[in-house]
């Protein structure tokens, strides 16, 4: 538990540790999706003053896991975001998504933002069809012969997308704008799985949008993931939410207010695959919703302190039974 | 009982009032326009300052069926009324005026072309923003002399003049429509495997047309105005042109009706570009 503060040396070596332990079967199914290789990010604010938001961040991410970034507000998790689309370039360190170095945002990882996910031009279905029409043909691709064939195969795998999705077909020729905020980020969720891409990036996705269709997208998201094992990072503020939908946490802090002093990875941690909730998990939910919080606020010392002096055995006691996981906790 | 109040601000008055209400200012200026006619006329029946209704009716005839003053054109005795007003001074006016007019709307696409590079595309931008924003702050009447030395008192000038004109101010703002564009969206279609081409003339150019029609809209007056600014100080046809001799020789019952009928030319584009946009736009929510 106490080993929660990770530093990427302690992360590599554990890693390691793992795929030696599991043998030939971690070799293969710990493929790296995303790998973030001492980054730091540095803004010039005004004429000479300088603002570090993330310091020195490594983190290793394992093709098929589903990462929470959390942390408080501008703390950098959506920096950290951006800068594995490609939408800004570190000032140092690099980043490597599915093999390659990033240069500029590409059609490597889909993107789901929080706010104008869709295009509000295109009809649904015309949004989910883009993706793949665009990738075949760009500009002048359109006048060829095979186009119209490749179109209709395109628009009966929307259909489906969308009838997957929870939308009616009825919804394919509305436009964004007619939609509900919930229907809208689930469209959007749709178009980016029409490019197939094996990893998703999702920044406050579900933020916007009411409790009840929160949980219903929060569901939605689950069951995906299931099917097709995607490699998903999704940034949140909700602690809950992120227990929910996780395999991992990652928790970012800022250290001290000065402006030279960026955010580091203040907690990483495996959650078990199932996805846990208030409803399943109970008190061992809100336990451990306290002790992720506790990192984001920057006091999880006094916290544990308090623990132990208390009923911290019993804490440490139920925490384990419920990640079988624990030794791999990082 | 409805309020009549003119200064409660929540009165609820009725269709028929408001109708009434709109037409009123109409109402009392033709009757004041009418009232001066006749007392001017009673004075000096040849007045022709505020002409009569039957001197307007001559003036709109003879300037819809009747060839212009420097035409060589004269009408054979059982030439038709289409005939004659194929070969009408207010036909060739218009015709030579709109020539001008559409040839600078033509000219303003590849200014707006450009604005979405400049908006879009970084190098564009560092290349010609700040020599727009330089060259937007000239007043194009000042340089009017210039372009009469380099395209001659002919055609040229006087769309250069409507193009340098409006054409700055159109790329100011059409580059600040495109950077309204979310970076969302643009992010979104490179995920999306668009390449430079796509994001700007297929997502970016399709979102901010119904904008840029707007914007065109409200830059129809300026244009106007331009051209017969270029009109009425060198020019041998033209509706500005038409107006400015008319000026020469009192001909009121001439003036306005091409007033007029400019005021009504500028409505029916304007109405048809708002009902194009409208049409072609249904998801744009203004």
């Amino acid at each position: 538990m106490v080993s929660g503060v990770m530093t990427p040396e302690l992360h590599v070596a554990s890693a390691s540790a793992v795929e030696v332990a599991n043998g030939a079967r971690a070799l293969t199914a710990a493929a790296t999706a995303i790998r973030v290789d001492d980054v730091s990010m540095t803004y010039t604010v005004g004429r000479k003053g300088k603002r570090t938001v993330l310091q020195n961040i490594s983190l290793e991410i394992e093709e098929g896991e589903c990462v929470v970034l959390l942390g408080e507000t501008g703390c950098g998790k959506s920096t950290l975001l951006r800068m594995l689309l490609g939408q800004e370039p570190p000032t140092s360190g690099s980043i490597t998504v599915a093999g390659k170095p990033v240069e500029r945002v590409d059609s490597r990882s889909g993107y789901v933002p929080q706010r104008y996910s869709l295009f509000p031009d295109r009809t649904v279905l015309e949004n989910l069809c883009m993706g793949p029409e665009t990738s075949k043909a760009h500009i002048f691709g359109r006048l060829m012969p095979g186009f119209r064939a490749f179109r209709k195969t395109v628009r009966a795998e929307a259909m489906r997308q969308l009838e997957h999705m929870g939308l009616h077909a009825s919804d394919a020729a509305k436009y964004p704008h007619q939609l509900s905020g919930g229907m809208q980020q689930r469209v959007a969720i749709a178009q980016a799985l029409m490019m197939k891409s094996r990893v998703l990036l999702m920044d406050e996705a579900f933020s916007a949008l009411d409790p009840a269709t929160r949980a219903s997208l929060q569901r939605l998201l689950r069951s995906v993931w299931s099917e097709t094992k995607p490699t998903i990072v999704f940034v949140t503020h909700n602690t809950a939410e992120a227990l929910f939908l996780g395999t991992r946490v990652i928790v970012l802090r800022r250290e001290s207010r000065e402006d030279s002093c960026g955010s580091r990875v203040a907690l990483d941690m495996k959650l078990p695959a199932a996805g846990m909730s208030l409803h399943r998990n109970g008190k061992e939910f809100l336990d451990l919703v306290e002790y992720i919080e506790s990192f984001s606020r920057g006091d999880h010392q006094k916290v544990s302190s308090d623990g132990d002096d208390r009923d911290g055995s019993a804490f440490e006691a139920e925490t384990t039974t419920v990640f079988p996981l624990d030794g791999e906790t990082l | 009982m409805a309020n009549l109040s003119p200064f409660e601000i929540q009165a609820r008055p009725n269709r028929l009032l408001m109708q009434a209400a709109s037409c009123m200012l109409f109402v009392i200026c033709m009757g004041l326009y009418m009232q001066t006619s006749v007392r001017r006329h009673h004075e000096n029946p040849e007045d022709r300052v505020v002409p009569s209704l039957t001197q307007l009716a001559a003036g709109i005839h003879a300037s819809v069926l009747e060839p212009a003053e420097e035409d060589d054109y004269i009408p054979a005795d059982n030439a038709s009324k289409w005939e004659r007003f194929k070969h009408s001074m207010i036909v060739k006016d218009t015709i030579s005026s709109g020539r001008r007019f559409l040839i600078s709307l033509a000219l303003l696409i590849p200014a707006v072309v450009l604005a979405l590079h400049i908006g879009l595309y970084p190098w564009f931008g560092a290349f010609f923003m700040r020599f727009v924003l330089f060259f937007d702050k000239i007043v194009a009447l000042s340089l009017l002399p210039i372009l009469f030395i380099v395209f001659g008192i002919e055609e040229w000038s006087k769309i250069a003049l409507i193009v340098i004109g409006v054409a700055p101010t159109m790329i100011l703002d059409v580059t600040q429509m495109v950077k309204a564009v979310p970076q969302e969206q643009i992010v979104k279609a490179f995920t999306l495997d668009a390449n430079n081409f796509d994001v700007a003339y297929r997502v970016v150019s399709r979102q901010i047309m119904p904008q840029v029609i707007n914007s065109l809209r409200l830059n129809l007056k300026p244009m106007m105005l331009f051209l017969f600014a270029g009109e009425m100080i060198a020019a041998s046809d033209g509706l500005a042109y038409r107006i400015a001799i008319m000026r020469r020789h009192m001909g009121m019952d001439v003036i306005l009706p091409y007033v007029l009928w400019v005021a009504l030319l500028l409505f029916l584009i304007d109405f048809s570009l708002r009902t194009l946009n409208r049409r072609m736009h249904p998801w744009f929510q203004a």
